[in-house]
């Protein structure tokens, strides 16, 4: 009976319900590996995604549903195909990637441009920070041009998969914004 | 409000009894509505998937639905992954998967998630998990899932185990590389044995699944290790072309092996191997000899099955001992309840009892008791088998318990029936009159169509005109039976048998009464045949027919002119007029023509007429050959035999022999090439015909015949001349014309790198005898590319008409030019260098001047010929009693009478019975009587021939082989 109540009061409050949220990124910007960081609390060897890994994790008292999307060419395509519902996306820059971070702006705004994702908060992690010569966040954030986005919650955060450094840091304002619009 | 009722109508149908035939576009709806709810209820879930995967199975994939549909569907079936700890739900979701893969596209979306179950899943999902995998793999993302399937196969779990094993099988077409890396695990998983888990101290997967995994256990007590017959197979596969590796595999012990299918596969690969090389043989005889005596029947039947086809095709020798307990095998299995056993058993003696009849035997008790057995197919291999298995002596009870079962059995079956009956007359040419009684009694009994009166007839008109004795009592009937024949086209063939054979029979009159009742009873179709028929009564000469009895002609004559007046029927009224003219301006041809054409180069003769428009000339006839009664007899006699024979081997060829088959014929590239023995005669006279053709084409010799070669008489072979595996393959055919000898010799260049030029056969006739030839001249041929295949010629000049025997040593001279791979070409500017090879001399024997003819009866034509001789001869060679027939039945060119021609049941001894005449002079006949013995010294033969004609009667005995 307790129970029953209580599920009617986290419905109410919106408390329960799963949360889904997306890391999208280049290949080998190490999605994957922030997704079991997140998961198991351990850096172990990944593999490309050929598709997607989904884990569901407990954060905060909140129930996340986090994908991780594959982020070669031929996997791009298929990411609007898991935008639906989606509370907030993670985008992971490999910050050591010069070349390519061009490339990775594109496919960010092309993303948020989807109809799916209007509402979703955005967290960018400028990842490998941990190597030399990675670009700092501000760096990240410019080539970016994050600035430019209207209308969303956003932040960027230095991190590195491999030490855990800026991971929780991230994910903690990321929750605390997914919590306000759900109580808004 | 529509969503609410949708989800109302579902639960009504969720929870009915299921009669409800689903909605395939509801259930779509369903299933995107559900799958990608948050979060997802997993027993709904479950539930729509069963429905979806009813829908994809029972529709089919094609019908089910469309790409977009499934690529729709695929996509939020894929979304149930983000719910883990639920085996049973994603048990489902790879299944679903898997029948979506076919109609769906870009399924690799799962492959990520797919490899994690794999990895880290529970074993209960781990097998759907890797048959899901293989279906969504492609060339490029096969190799990444290399360790998982390696570990898998490592894995004690056999279902996991199993599925790795089969799933690596069927991704090997896409990724052979990435699984030969892990073959060694896959062949010690042949000797692993593996568990079968209980699935019960895993509790985690099963809380939400607690019924369906109590059960598991209970349902799967032990092992049936199948694991190791899975990794056999993909083992197999890997090794299949690495006869080395597969010999090494077949070394392990047999015996510890526990699944049965893969000790049936384990046989299989046995026998491949004795297949590709009969000397292996022995290393596995007492193995399967073991296995006869073990436990599994499949097994059992396996080397059954093998032991047989090794005695049918002649592969190896199979001892009296190993023989005997095969038999032992079969007869235990006929009287099984198991239907697919006694079927396979009876198969089996089927085959086993074209070869060796009488050794069956000992199952005759068994398989008569198969006759009635319910199975169809069971009982038709039964009485067939005992068919085969009959001889002299028993063919009369035989022929008697097959009467009692007839009666209520379809029409193809008894077609069956009579086919082996038709067998039994041309082999046991004495016992026609049970035979006869047989088919008289099917042909009067009222049921049965058109098709079986066809067969029984057929059979009948064999009789006629193969057993001789039978003759006037098969004719008889025939008239009794057209009296009260419905089927027109049954009828015509009577009456032109009875036109034909009746004639010279000894009371042609009462024939003459039973066609005459036809013209005023019938219809048009059967008068015009009966007109015909009659009319040979006037023209045939011999017997006391009509042109022996000036009344009989007299009357038939006036039937005709009756019928020209009379007849309703312009066909009717032509033919009689014709008829009618023939016998008065004495034209026998145009009714009974005393030759007839060799049918099918006739046609080929006529389709080139036709094609190449060569209407300014008439079709000319004297170019294909004729044949007297006797001679079309005699063709058709051996024809029939080599049906026979060929049914003996028929449809038994395992994959083995298949192989070895196209080995053979991609080997000689040519049909001149085939190994003579081997290849029935019909097939040799094709052959023949074929190079003949050839011989014109090159222009060696006008094909008007005027020439100073004069008529071409006769020709022989192909001969081989070389083994078929050096580098030139030759074979050769004799052409004997009136006034010279034509060598025609089949050269195949069977290098690779090489052309060779200026190719010519070098031959010369053996110095140390007188000969009666003279060379003339010879043809070059100018280029053989590696691979490529023709003919060169050498003429020689006949200086007396009086046969002699020849022999032709032959060198092969040409120039070598290498071929440069670029162009395909021989290198420009290359001199080349000259060569010579030399091989197998040709013999030109009097058997070459032979042709066969048909006899009726062996002993009094023998006895007819006034002149004896006979010779002894002792082979050492280490060939079989079948190879020494085939031989000189290929020398002589005779006819093999009484279906001598066959070995039956292995035996020591034999008696080979011939006959022919010589291409000179037809009147020249000659029999031989041939009485051989094996021993382990080799083969003892007797021979005795006569013939009107001395000389040639000794020349042919002592030039047998
Ligand atoms: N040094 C360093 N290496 C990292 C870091 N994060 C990821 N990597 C490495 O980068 C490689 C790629 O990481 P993944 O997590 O597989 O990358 P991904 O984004 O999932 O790539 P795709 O699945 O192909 O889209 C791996 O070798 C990781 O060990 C990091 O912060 N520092
Ligand atoms: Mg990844």
């Amino acid at each position: 009976m307790g129970n029953y109540f209580s599920s009617i009061f986290d419905r109410l409050w919106g408390i329960n319900k799963d949360v889904r949220i997306l890391i999208l990124g280049l290949d080998g910007a190490g999605k994957t590996t922030i997704l079991y960081f997140l998961k198991i609390g351990e850096v172990f060897n990944t593999n490309p995604t050929i598709g997607f890994n989904v884990e569901t994790l407990t954060y905060k008292n909140l129930k996340l549903n986090v994908w991780d999307l594959g982020g070669q060419t031929s996997i791009r395509p298929y990411w609007r195909c898991y935008y639906a519902n989606t509370a907030a996306v993670i985008f992971v820059i490999d910050s050591t990637d010069t070349d390519r971070i061009q490339t990775a702006s594109k496919e960010l705004h092309l993303m948020l441009k989807e109809e799916e994702l209007q509402d979703a908060a955005l967290l960018v992690f400028a990842n490998k920070q941990d190597l030399p010569g990675a670009l700092s966040a501000s760096e990240v954030s410019d080539s970016l041009k994050l600035v430019d986005l209207k209308d969303r919650s956003w932040s960027i955060v230095a991190s590195s998969a491999k030490t855990g450094e800026g991971i929780h840091e991230g994910l903690d304002w990321l929750i605390d914004v997914i919590k306000e619009e759900q109580l808004q | 409000m529509s969503a609410y009722k949708k989800k109302n109508e579902n639960d009504i149908s969720s929870s009915s009894s299921g009669s409800e035939v689903p909605d395939k576009m509801s259930i779509y709806q369903d299933c995107l509505k559900t799958f990608n709810e948050s979060p997802i209820s997993p027993k709904k879930c479950r539930l729509l998937l069963a429905k979806l995967l009813n829908i994809l199975t029972l529709e089919g994939y094609k019908k089910s639905f469309t790409t977009s549909e499934a690529t729709t569907l695929f996509f939020s079936v894929s979304k149930l992954f983000q719910h883990q700890n639920n085996d049973s739900l994603r048990q489902m979701v790879y299944l679903v998967i898997k029948e979506l893969s076919s109609i769906s596209e870009d399924t690799l979306m799962v492959t990520s998630s797919i490899m994690k179950d794999i990895q880290s899943g529970d074993n209960l999902i781990k097998p759907n998990a890797v048959r899901t995998l293989t279906r969504v793999l492609d060339e490029t993302t096969a190799f990444s899932a290399e360790r998982l399937f390696k570990n898998c196969i490592v894995s004690p779990d056999s279902s996991v185990c199993s599925a790795s094993l089969v799933s690596s099988y069927h991704v090997l077409p896409i990724a052979e590389t990435t699984v030969k890396r892990y073959g060694t695990e896959a062949m010690q998983a042949i000797f692993t044995p593996k568990k079968v888990s209980t699935y019960n101290n895993n509790s985690s997967s099963s809380s939400s699944n607690n019924n369906g995994d109590e059960g598991g256990s209970k349902f799967y007590p032990q092992s049936s290790y199948m694991s190791e017959y899975h990794a056999f197979g993909l083992t197999y596969k890997l090794k299949n072309n690495d006869k080395i590796a597969l010999m090494k595999l077949i070394q392990n012990d047999f015996n510890s092996l526990k699944n049965q299918f893969l000790k049936v596969e384990w046989i299989k690969v046995v026998g491949e191997l004795i297949y590709k090389d009969s000397s292996l043989f022995s290393n596995f005889e007492q193995l399967l000899y073991n296995g006869l005596y073990q436990s599994y029947e499949a097994v059992k039947l396996e080397i059954a099955k093998l032991i047989t086809t090794l005695i049918v095709d002649n592969i190896a020798p199979v001892n009296d001992q190993l023989f005997g307990s095969v038999l032992e095998v079969l007869k235990q299995f006929l009287v099984v309840p198991r239907t697919s056993t006694r079927f396979a058993s009876v198969r089996l003696l089927n085959k086993l009892a074209m070869v060796a009849p009488t050794k069956i035997s000992v199952c005759n008790p068994e398989l008569e008791s198969l006759i009635n057995d319910k199975n169809r197919n069971i009982s038709t291999f039964a009485i067939t088998t005992l068919l085969k298995t009959g001889n002299s002596s028993n063919i009369a009870s035989l022929i008697s318990t097959i009467n009692k079962f007839t009666h209520d059995v379809s029409d193809d079956f008894k077609i069956i029936i009579v086919d082996a009956i038709r067998t039994l007359s041309i082999k046991f040419p004495n016992e026609w009159n049970v035979i006869l009684q047989f088919l008289i009694d099917s042909l009067k009994n009222s049921d049965g169509g058109i098709k079986f009166k066809n067969s029984v007839v057929d059979c009948l008109i064999d009789l006629v005109q193969f057993v001789p004795s039978s003759k006037e009592s098969a004719l008889e009937n025939l008239c009794d039976f057209i009296e009260d024949c419905e089927y027109s086209e049954v009828l015509v063939r009577v009456l032109h048998i009875l036109g034909d054979y009746g004639p010279t029979a000894s009371k042609p009159s009462l024939y003459v009464r039973h066609i005459y009742n036809r013209v005023t009873l019938e219809n048009s179709i059967i008068r015009s045949a009966a007109v015909v028929a009659l009319s040979k009564f006037v023209i045939i000469n011999g017997g006391n027919n009509a042109s022996a009895d000036p009344t009989l002609a007299k009357n038939i004559i006036s039937l005709l002119e009756n019928i020209k007046e009379n007849d309703v029927d312009d066909e009717v009224r032509d033919r009689s007029a014709v008829a009618l003219e023939c016998i008065k301006e004495n034209h026998p041809d145009l009714i009974k023509s005393s030759k007839t054409f060799d049918l099918s180069v006739l046609e080929s003769k006529l389709t080139q007429y036709v094609t190449n428009h060569e209407f300014d000339s008439p079709f000319d006839t004297s170019s294909v050959p004729q044949y007297s009664e006797d001679e079309r007899r005699a063709l058709e006699l051996k024809r029939k035999q080599d049906e026979i024979n060929d049914k003996n081997s028929g449809d038994f060829s395992s994959a083995g022999k298949k192989s070895k088959k196209t080995d053979a014929s991609t080997k000689n590239n040519g049909s001149l090439g085939a190994s003579s023995s081997n290849t029935t005669f019909e097939q040799r006279a094709k052959i023949i015909h074929e190079y003949t053709e050839k011989l014109y084409e090159a222009s060696i010799i006008p094909s008007d015949g005027s020439s100073k070669f004069g008529k071409l008489l006769n020709s022989c072979g192909p001969v081989p001349l070389t083994e078929p595996e050096s580098e030139f393959v030759i074979s050769a055919i004799k052409h004997i014309f009136q006034n010279y000898i034509v060598l025609q010799y089949n050269i195949e260049n069977t290098l690779t790198d090489s052309a060779v030029e200026n190719v010519q056969v070098e031959v010369n006739t053996n110095t140390n005898k007188t000969s009666n030839l003279v060379f003339d001249s010879s043809t070059i041929i100018d280029q053989l590319m590696p691979g490529a295949n023709e003919q060169c010629y050498a003429i020689f000049e006949k200086t007396s008409e009086s046969i002699k025997e020849e022999e032709f040593s032959n060198i092969l001279t040409f120039v070598t030019k290498e071929i440069d791979p670029a162009t395909q070409q021989p290198f420009a500017g290359d001199e080349g260098f000259d060569d010579e090879y030399e091989f197998d001399p040709l013999l030109l024997t009097c058997g070459d001047y032979l042709q066969p003819l048909f006899t009726a009866d062996f002993r009094q034509d023998l006895s007819k010929l006034s002149f004896g001789d006979s010779c002894v001869y002792n082979i050492k060679e280490n060939i079989t009693l079948q190879q020494a027939v085939d031989k000189i039945v290929l020398n002589t060119n005779c006819l093999p009478l009484e279906n001598t021609q066959f070995i039956m049941d292995e035996s020591e001894k034999h008696i080979l019975k011939l006959f022919g005449k010589s291409c000179l002079n037809d009147d020249i006949k000659i029999g031989i009587l041939i009485k051989m013995i094996k021993s382990s010294k080799g083969i003892a033969l007797k021979a005795e021939a006569r013939s009107n004609d001395q000389e040639l009667c000794s020349d042919l005995v002592n030039s047998l082989i």
